[in-house]
């Protein structure tokens, strides 16, 4: 990705070749789904790691076992998590390992030419598209981890943003973590958002004819379910 | 105090630094011990032992490097007609390599020798961490190369009659066999040797014990000799370490992590003197999680190309080698379910290493690492580097095992400068990777400021 110049909005995680090996790891067609599982919650803890230093912080001093004083800082601002069903669900496991009982919504959003229909229907007014939300009762008040493995077009991500200010969730207060972008969904996702934080693991080429991110890593949400 | 012969014996203290401050490996002592067969050789290396009151001490016997024979050698083993009392009954060779290696104070395997099958059995005995070796054997000092690396060579003379009484006895009340056949063996073999290979070697000897362990006077003297030798090795280890001076630059070999808001915000709840237990060890796995994944980022990887469902080559990287995880206890093993959180299956060696409370020095209590450690790229982890005395012996335990340098990366929460320093020092290739690093280490108590306190308390 040497010609796409990353906005400023979006933080990719340090690419080391650590990261890299997992990487090749989860994207290789044969990786059995238990290690698949394995590697890519690795990299998700990286990811929610980096998505917490957004929020904001105050200074603390505490007293260490040795008497000494340590200048350290305090996280303000509750957080919960939202995942984009199904894929980002995928994301809740290595959210509670580095967030021990954070609440967890979740938003589904189905595409037009889906057959399969949710539990329940309620039509957006923006998009002619459906979804299913179940959020935090007091999510105005909360910073947002939204979840979703892939951003490929951005479209369902910006669908479910879309519910969360619907919400009166703020705009300044979301972070979305994904694991591999596409340049064309990141770049659509901040035009129509610009006051979000993206976390990203990785940037790929671009997209196929079929939306499909590649190389990519397949369909996330099969690999990791075990439905593919 | 019971040793078997090529028995590794510790006593209940720890072993005090023996090696340099700078990381460098000094030489263990090793005293030979020859004489005829039944003069006491055995009974006067223990006696030396006990009197020296060292812990950390090792007899390797001869006996452990017969020959491999042959089936028709074998056959005639069986039939009483094979000549185990010449030096070419002995695998000089593997002999010498042992005895230099444990020389240099790193881990030998000693073969076991089989009586039954005259074979070596396939497991071997792990000899490690010996301040003082004692060699023993009819031929101990009949190999010139041998020799050579011994500080004290001793001969056991004792009279023929007297030995052949103890083979009578001991052959018959131990291994069960018939008079006839031990004078047999006596006449033949073990009388002629005697005079012809294992009597010469008197001249080669520093010392001759008369009527061996009933030669208390000898033993004594001999005793004290050592004693003195040995106290010229190094001490005050871990004051002296820290009295060095080194600027605000940190060694080239350490990474940081990056100060962001998490690292700092962790680190306030675990330094907190008044944070609850269960919320310290939650917060403590979160920040080891994160050094391992940025220590991990230190192996050598390859590249690799890999197919994606989607049918696209992803141009990769993968590791190749096999991963083992050594905790320094206690503390260190605070970092293991982080470890494991990465890494399933990974093996982990245990070091103890704890402090003399009398001295400062550290003492290596006990030592546990998976066979042929020499092969695996090792993260050697321990909760706080604060002179690096404790974390310095560590990497000398490694490297004694033959793990070089450049395959170790250390994984600590926290580290004072002058520490890694120290470690940077000794052993430049060993790469160090730390959440933070603070300025202070107080001279008086040793603890770095404002510190975390003792982390394996906790």
């Amino acid at each position: 990705m040497v010609d796409y110049s990353l906005p400023s909005q979006c933080q990719l995680l340090e690419q080391n070749s650590q990261l890299k090996a997992l990487m090749t790891i989860i994207r290789a067609k044969d990786t059995s789904r238990a290690d698949f599982i394995f590697y890519a919650d690795r990299i998700i803890r990286l990811l929610v790691e980096e998505g917490l230093n957004y929020l904001p912080v105050v200074d603390k001093t505490v007293k260490t076992p040795t008497g000494a004083d340590y200048n350290g800082i305090d996280f303000k601002g509750r957080i919960c998590g939202v995942s984009i069903m199904r894929a980002g669900e995928a994301m809740e496991q290595g959210l509670r390992d580095c967030c021990r009982s954070v609440r967890i919504g979740k938003i589904l959003i189905q595409r037009d030419e889906d057959t399969h229909q949710p539990k329940r229907i309620e039509f957006s007014p923006w998009f002619d598209q459906l979804y299913y939300a179940k959020l935090p009762k007091d999510i105005e008040s909360r910073y947002v981890l939204l979840l979703d493995p892939m951003l490929a077009t951005g479209g369902s991500a910006m669908q479910a943003v879309q519910v969360l200010l619907d919400n009166n969730v703020r705009e300044d207060r979301i972070i979305f973590l994904n694991l591999i972008s596409a340049p064309e969904g990141i770049d659509a996702f901040v035009k129509r958002y610009p006051q979000i934080k993206i976390i990203t693991g990785e940037i790929d080429g671009g997209l196929d004819d079929n939306k499909y991110i590649v190389p990519g890593v397949g369909d996330f949400g099969c690999r990791y379910f075990g439905t593919d | 105090m019971s040793i078997e012969k090529g028995t590794l014996t510790i006593s209940s203290a720890g072993r005090s630094p023996w090696y340099n401050t700078d990381g460098s490996n000094t030489e263990s002592y090793l005293i030979g011990i020859a004489g005829g067969s039944a003069s006491g050789k055995t009974s006067v290396a223990e006696r030396i032992l006990k009197n020296l009151n060292v812990p950390w001490v090792v007899i390797i016997s001869m006996d452990s490097f017969y020959n491999i024979l042959s089936p028709e050698d074998s056959k005639l083993a069986h039939a009483n007609n094979f000549d185990f009392d010449v030096p070419a009954a002995f695998d000089f060779e593997t002999l010498f390599d042992c005895l230099t290696k444990l020389k240099q104070g790193k881990s030998v395997e000693i073969p076991i020798y089989n009586f039954n099958t005259h074979s070596r059995e396939n497991r071997t005995k792990t000899v490690y961490g010996a301040n003082v070796i004692i060699f023993e054997g009819i031929f101990a000092l009949y190999d010139k190369r041998i020799m050579e690396l011994m500080d004290l060579k001793i001969f056991v003379d004792t009279d023929a009659d007297i030995r052949l009484a103890r083979r009578l006895k001991r052959d018959i009340a131990e291994r069960g066999r018939e008079l006839e056949g031990i004078l047999q063996q006596y006449t033949r073999f073990v009388k002629p040797s005697y005079d012809d290979f294992v009597q010469p070697t008197v001249k080669n000897a520093d010392v001759i014990i008369p009527r061996g362990l009933e030669n208390a006077v000898a033993i004594d003297l001999i005793t004290k000799h050592v004693q003195k030798q040995l106290q010229d090795l190094p001490l005050k280890h871990r004051w002296s370490l820290a009295k060095m001076d080194y600027g605000n630059v940190l060694p080239p070999n350490v990474t940081v992590l990056k100060e962001t808001n998490q690292i700092k915000g962790i680190h306030t709840i675990i330094r907190d003197v008044n944070t609850p237990r269960d919320d310290f060890i939650f917060y403590s796995e979160r920040l080891s999680t994160l050094i391992i994944e940025t220590g991990l980022s230190h192996l050598p990887f390859q590249d690799e190309t890999a197919i994606t469902p989607v049918g696209h080559e992803y141009k990769g990287k993968a590791f190749k080698g096999t991963i083992c995880g050594v905790s320094i206890l206690r503390a260190g093993s605070t970092m293991e379910t982080g470890l494991m959180r990465v890494l399933q299956d990974v093996k982990i060696g245990k070091l103890l290493i704890q402090t003399d409370p009398r001295s400062g020095e550290p003492q290596l209590h006990y030592c546990k690492l998976p066979a042929n450690v020499n092969k695996y790229n090792i993260l050697l982890m321990d909760a706080t580097v604060g002179t690096g005395a404790a974390s310095l012996m560590a990497i000398r335990v490694l490297r004694d095992h033959d793990v070089p340098e450049e395959n170790i990366i250390f994984l600590t929460f926290l580290a004072a400068s002058a520490g890694l320093h120290v470690l940077a020092n000794a052993f430049p290739k060993v790469k160090i990777v730390t959440s933070m690093v603070d300025p202070v280490l107080s001279p008086e108590t040793l603890w770095i400021e404002p510190g975390i306190g003792n982390f394996g308390e906790d």
